[in-house]
């Protein structure tokens, strides 16, 4: 390629010298001129070496055929010798300004394309998916930007390697560690790769692995920087993440020991007004005494319910409900949870609609009665005395729902995915009804402790139906 | 003869129950309310010497109900709730409450509470000036009345009495004690954060610039003072 060029250089000085000297006959000065500019196009065309050979032969026939005595290489005239040393000077000069100029234009192109792909990165970067692990993604657009045939990230935090390209890092992978712990850049012009720390400030943080056409030095340390940047960016994230997240654990637990103070500080309340009352010698009507004597013991009885069900759910909460599943029938589980609840039934009628032939549950079957239970408390708690209660039972797929439907005011909409938080109590229900606003979280955790699902279908003035959705026995296995 | 009629505002049933079964028992009227709007009702409806009111209520909580009272009514309010910070006591104090009970409480400070909050100081008019004048403050001790230039100002009872026994001891430095007594009765001593609210309220009320007051001057570590500019 070089020779082609060399020769092409000396052609186009060959020519220009034959037009001058047989078609277009030219004075010395024309001639220099027209030389000047031939090389100028060289030097820009070809290169410095080019350039330099052209004006070496162009001095040469300036002189041979410009300078009397023509045809010789003789300079008669001193003041020729200077016009000659002048020439040669300045195609010498100009060859080198235009080399000069050339590489300048070069090094800027080469500057704007590291920016642009420095800006790309930096954007690629921006837009991770922060769901997914970054490392990997970064190295991925390292690659392909850059048209790497490998890229390794050491990151320091997680120990982990993230490697992208068609190519293996293949020994790399050693010096990556290396790098890392010594935080020094390795550079291997036959394998064009190199391998440069990554630091965020002073800090190591991890280390970077390039194979194929590498960035220039000032580029690789930008590219770290944006990588560091990168890196630091998931971490901080990941940190804020989870002190939001420890924050609103503390907040949560705090609302809770709240509300579970106020929920037994209520009928503490109760009581020791009433007690206190008794003592003071102030109540002395025996029906005043009684009304008093009658709510320390219902409050009692709230309070000892409260620490069952407090427990219970702490005990749900702390992992450590145990299902003792068996096969049990639908009918003899609604049965036995009527029985155990009788007293708050009392004059309440039921009405049962559970076929005999429904497939067996696979249940805990003491857990699955305190579930239905609970709804059939709160079925008795928030309808009127003189209305029904009625339980019903239908086979679904691979599960049974048991429906206790209740025709008190009905739950509003979004009240609805509420009753099941705990401690809460409806907004109309809390000034009437006493109770914990435990019993529906218990229920549900212990239906989702099943694989099953509790839900509430209610409409405002039209009563309310809890669904409870129990998994079945496998087939043959019977109750 | 009856002692007084309460209102007494809370969502549990049982314990509205054992109030109104041990007020009753004590001679007051009682009637109920089971949240902040049913009793903004009832306060329409009927006149009552005394609210007892629930802090923590769904919907209207005891603190806006007691603001919304405050703001037409000088009843006495006493505040019941199971949080025993200062900053509650304080929120309460400054909703307009003029007490604050801790549940569980006993009775018996139950109603030394509602005893000291209907307590009202009869001033006998040998016991200093009917009316005074302060710039453009004016004080009518008879009347029970504050006006500001033309504005007149309305006191609850206890911010009165407090303004009334300060001025009755002017340019002196009254500890915190007496003044709890004094105003409150002899239950009371220590509870300094109430002082520290109403004086603070006094201050808006009747101050033109309650950052530097003029007439309520805080003793630190004492008290308060109230200061009596001389004639000229």
């Amino acid at each position: 390629m070089r020779s082609l060029r060399l020769t092409g250089a000396l052609l186009a000085v060959a020519a220009v010298t034959g037009v001058f000297t047989q078609l277009l006959l030219v004075n010395a000065t024309t001639a220099g001129f027209v030389y000047l500019i031939t090389i100028l196009l060289i030097a820009s065309i070809g290169g410095l070496l080019e350039s330099l050979v052209a004006s070496l032969a162009a001095t040469l026939c300036f002189n041979y055929f410009f300078f009397p005595p023509v045809r010789t290489f003789t300079i008669a005239d001193p003041h020729n010798w200077v016009a000659l040393t002048a020439f040669l000077l300045t195609s010498l000069i100009a060859s080198h300004l235009s080399q000069r100029a050339k590489s300048k234009t070069r090094e800027a192109f080469h500057q704007q394309q590291e920016m642009e792909r420095l800006y790309s990165l930096g954007r690629a970067i921006l837009l991770t998916d922060l769901e997914q692990p970054v490392g990997p993604q970064i190295a991925r657009e390292i690659a392909r930007i850059y048209g790497l045939s490998a890229v390794g990230i050491y990151d320091w935090n997680e120990d982990k390697i993230h490697a992208a390209g068609p190519e293996n890092l293949s020994d790399l992978e050693r010096k990556l560690h290396v790098a890392a712990a010594q935080g020094i850049l390795f550079r291997e012009s036959q394998t064009f790769s190199v391998v440069i720390p990554i630091r965020l400030g002073q800090r190591p943080i991890g280390c970077m692995a390039l194979s194929g056409s590498a960035p220039s030095d000032s580029g690789l340390q930008a590219l770290a920087n944006l990588v560091a940047i990168g890196l630091e960016r998931v971490r901080a994230q990941q940190a804020s993440s989870r002190a939001e997240a420890a924050r609103q654990s503390e907040a949560f637990k705090s609302t809770l020991l709240d509300a579970l103070a106020h929920e037994f500080q209520t009928p503490l309340t109760s009581v020791r007004a009433a007690a206190s009352a008794l003592l003071s010698a102030g109540v002395t009507k025996p029906h005043q005494q009684r009304d008093l004597l009658s709510v320390i013991e219902q409050e009692a009885e709230r309070l000892s319910d409260l620490v069952t069900e407090a427990t219970n759910l702490a005990r749900i909460e702390a992992g450590m409900l145990q299902l003792h599943r068996q096969p049990q029938g639908v009918r003899a589980l609604v049965k036995m949870s009527l029985g155990e609840i009788a007293t708050t039934l009392k004059d309440r009628v039921v009405n049962l609609h559970v076929a005999a032939d429904l497939p067996d549950l696979h249940v805990d079957s003491e857990l699955a009665r305190l579930v239905l239970r609970h709804l059939l408390d709160n079925a008795v708690k928030y309808s009127p005395p003189a209305s029904p209660i009625s339980i019903s039972a239908e086979s679904l797929g691979q599960t049974v729902v048991i429906c206790v439907r209740n025709e008190g005011p009905g739950i509003a909409e979004a009240e609805q995915s509420k009753v099941f938080e705990k401690f809460y109590r409806g907004a109309e229900a809390r000034p009437q009804v006493a109770g914990t606003g435990m019993g529906l979280a218990i229920a549900q955790e212990i239906v989702r402790a099943h694989g099953g699902d509790l839900r509430v279908e209610s409409n405002p003035g039209k009563g309310s139906e809890f669904l409870v959705c129990f998994p079945t026995a496998k087939k043959g296995v019977r109750a | 003869m009856s002692q007084g009629r309460l209102l007494v505002v809370d969502d549990d049933p049982q314990i509205r129950r054992v109030m109104r079964t041990t007020l009753v028992a004590q001679g007051y009227e009682v009637a109920e309310a089971r949240n902040g709007q049913e009793a903004l009702e009832r306060l329409r409806d009927a006149k009552y010497d005394l609210i007892l009111l629930d802090m923590n209520m769904p919907e209207l909580d005891g603190l806006q109900t007691c603001r919304q009272v405050r703001a037409v009514s000088d009843m006495a309010i006493i505040m019941l709730t199971v949080r025993n910070t200062e900053k509650d006591k304080v929120e309460a104090l400054e909703a307009g409450a003029d007490d604050y009970v801790t549940k569980p409480f006993g009775v018996p400070e139950l109603l030394a509470r509602i005893r000291a909050a209907l307590r009202r100081i009869s001033w006998s008019p040998a016991a200093g000036p009917q009316v005074l004048t302060l710039d453009d403050v004016e004080i009518n001790f008879g009347t029970r009345r504050v006006s500001v230039g033309v504005k007149e100002i309305r006191l609850t009872p206890k911010e009165f009495d407090l303004l009334r026994y300060l001025a009755m001891h002017p340019n002196t430095a009254i500890s915190h004690a007496k003044l709890l007594q004094a105003v409150w009765g002899p239950d009371y001593g220590e509870e300094v954060e109430y002082l520290r609210v109403f004086v603070n309220q006094l201050r808006k009320k009747i101050e033109k610039n309650p950052a530097k007051p003029k007439y309520l001057l805080t003793e630190p570590w004492v008290g308060y003072s109230f200061n009596l500019p001389p004639l000229p």
